[in-house]
């Protein structure tokens, strides 16, 4: 069945040695803090053959490994080294220490853009979760047509923001443009309403371009979050006469703490991370008043050539975005769990 | 335990009335018109002469409609079919590889105990909390020197490594889920290692590998940060990078018509892989897997 949601696969992490628990993982959804199934599995193989097991075990993981270094953990290390030098994207370089990063608390177009970043983030992330979190009430019943209406409502999730930045463009001109149309026709703007050369107007509509594309995300995964409690919470609360809302607050809510959790770091990282739909509508424009940090750093880099700058940009970015999720983990998951 | 739970709870369905049900399905309708409406304006938009894109609208440019976009945008002119034949091999490569290589770490995850494999999964894992936006510098420059610089083969090692994590993570959880009686009477007969993978398991976690390969496509097939530094080559572009050349006018002028065409065409393999696959992608959700 479309759109039905299957049991998640319990943990059995006490097959891995030393019991692994990837605390730090996002976990959310109906598999969060459910215990282990089963308890401790026996051991199911001798020490003799321990030997041949580590091979094995090493040669099947070793692929993935191999990648994850070469292409993550090496950049990783690598733009770390860059941005203590004054690299350049051709020539000779040489080791300068932190003075990219002290550039940087004077860099107005870095600052710029992480202020433009983070007043984006604040307004695009509130709307998101209670659209997302409304529309989750509305299908997560199994009511005739919930099915459809959740497959639709994720499509524009699924078509990705760039295809859908595409059609912006042309649907935010001035004169031609549908939004123009419609809007002027409500007497809301004026049909010659140029969105894109006005940072307000810019921002404004991007931001419900983002609301419109990124609800479904987190309708799915507070769906899957409420389809994981268990009945019998509402059933006694329904017993004790508690109104919907009540019910909702005081059984909903908590027990979703998780799920929340996750969909917003989704949103809020995802957020941060913004490049496609500012690089594709504005340019970054006008001037550099709506450009993001990523689209800061990819000008640093590839339009001004100094990466060693720019790889202090995208390493003060890892950090930016780890303290997010940390804090946004450590705030709403509470100490509860 | 599980049926109980995901069987949907009665509360949720307390007015059961025929008029509940119809403002139910009033309101279903309503909701969806507002995700879906849009993109299918869109595609009727496509098909409008370029004229009619981008002038003020008028009564004519409701019934004249016409493939002259597309068939603009797939021929001569815009030559957009050779950069969807490099998104598509970009995309199934990339699913390819990851399932592949996700297929064998999540069984040795799931199904090897041995020193150190805690480590190494967290190493694999890292990849979740590194952002690809950030090392998008270093990355090039490593490509560059291993001349993987314009190259799709390239680009496809970088959408594998950044899936990796929610695969190697789906692929686990799909062999923790496998009976460990099958595992044991597997090994009485003696089956090779491999044997056991592809007779014992195949079957069992196929709906994992379906979920893998989704994901990846579809993040591969829409991704355009990394396509647009990886690719200088026009021959080259992926389908959004050509795309953003349409649109500030690479091709001569700038052409709305030809634009909204190629986001259309851009956006269908995405709505038939979701609407026909759809559950493997749920799946993958629900196990709290998904990178933002």
């Amino acid at each position: 069945m479309s759109g039905q949601v299957s049991a998640p696969p319990s943990e059995r992490s006490s097959r891995l040695r030393g019991g692994l628990t990837h605390s730090w993982l996002p976990r959310g959804g109906p598999a969060a803090g459910r215990p282990a199934a089963g308890g401790p599995a026996p051991r199911r193989r001798s020490t003799a053959a321990s030997r041949r097991t580590t091979r094995t075990g090493l040669l099947l993981i070793s692929p993935a490994l191999l990648f994850v270094t070469a292409f993550a953990l090496i950049p990783l290390g690598f733009g770390l080294y860059i941005s203590l030098t004054n690299w350049p994207l051709v020539g000779a370089y040489h080791y300068i220490g932190l003075a990219n990063y002290t550039a940087l608390v004077h860099n107005s177009v870095f600052l710029q853009s992480i202020r433009f970043t983070l007043e984006y983030t604040a307004i695009v992330t509130v709307p998101i979760l209670v659209i997302g979190y409304a529309l989750a009430v509305f299908v997560r019943a199994n009511r005739p047509g919930s099915t459809a209406f959740r497959t639709m409502i994720f499509v524009p999730y699924i078509v990705g923001l760039v295809a859908e930045s595409f059609m912006a463009v042309v649907e935010l001109q001035p004169d031609s443009g549908t939004v123009n149309f419609v809007l002027a026709h409500f007497g809301i703007v004026k049909a010659s309403t140029a969105w894109t050369v006005h940072t307000g107007l810019a921002l404004t509509a991007i931001s419900v371009l983002v609301i419109w594309f990124a609800s479904g995300l987190t309708m799915m995964l507070l769906m899957a979050g409420m389809q994981g409690i268990p009945v019998d919470l509402y059933e006694s609360a329904r017993v004790d006469g508690a109104s919907w809302w009540s019910a909702e607050r005081r059984i909903t809510i908590p027990l979703l703490r998780r799920s929340i959790a996750l969909s917003l770091i989704i949103s809020v990282v995802g957020s941060f991370l913004a490049f496609n739909q500012f690089f594709i509508i504005t340019d970054g424009g006008p001037g550099t008043s709506t450009e993001s940090v990523v689209m800061a750093i990819y000008q640093t880099a590839f339009a001004d050539f100094n990466v060693g700058l720019a790889s202090a940009m995208s390493i003060v970015l890892i950090i930016v975005v780890g303290l997010i999720t940390f804090l946004q983990f450590r705030y709403l998951q509470g100490d509860a769990d | 335990m599980a049926a109980a739970v995901y069987d949907r709870p009665a509360q949720h369905r307390s007015r059961t009335s025929r008029s509940g049900l119809v403002w139910y399905l009033i309101a279903g309708v309503a909701i969806s018109a507002v995700f879906v409406v849009p993109l299918l304006w869109e595609v009727f938009r496509s098909l409008q002469p370029e004229s009619a894109v981008s002038n003020p609208p008028s009564a004519a440019s409701f019934t004249h409609l016409t493939f002259g976009n597309y068939s603009k945008l797939l021929s001569g002119q815009g030559d957009i079919l050779r950069n969807v034949i490099n998104s598509l091999i970009v995309s199934v490569l990339a699913a390819i590889l990851t399932s592949v290589v996700a297929l064998f770490a999540g069984f040795g995850f799931a199904l090897f105990r041995f020193r150190y494999s805690g480590l190494a999964f967290g190493v694999v894992l890292l990849a979740f909390m590194i952002p690809f936006q950030a090392v998008l510098t270093p990355l090039f420059l490593e490509l560059h020197f291993l001349h993987l610089l314009n190259s799709l083969l390239g680009l496809a090692l970088f959408y594998t490594t950044f899936n990796l994590p929610i695969g190697v993570f789906v692929m686990r959880n799909s062999f923790l889920q496998v009976p460990g009686e099958m595992v044991d009477a597997a090994q009485i007969d003696g089956a090779s290692v491999l044997r056991t993978l592809f007779s014992v398991y195949r079957p069992l976690v196929m709906p994992g590998i379906a979920t893998t390969a989704l994901y990846a496509f579809l993040f591969s097939w829409t991704e355009f940060l990394g396509a647009l530094s990886f690719l200088t080559n026009d021959s080259l572009f992926t389908l959004p990078v050509a795309l953003s050349n349409v649109e500030t006018g690479t091709y001569g002028s700038v052409n709305y018509g030809l634009l909204l065409a190629g986001a259309v065409i851009a956006m269908i393999p995405c709505v038939l892989v979701y609407v026909s696959l759809q559950r493997f992608y749920v799946r993958g959700l629900v196990s709290g897997a998904l990178k933002g």
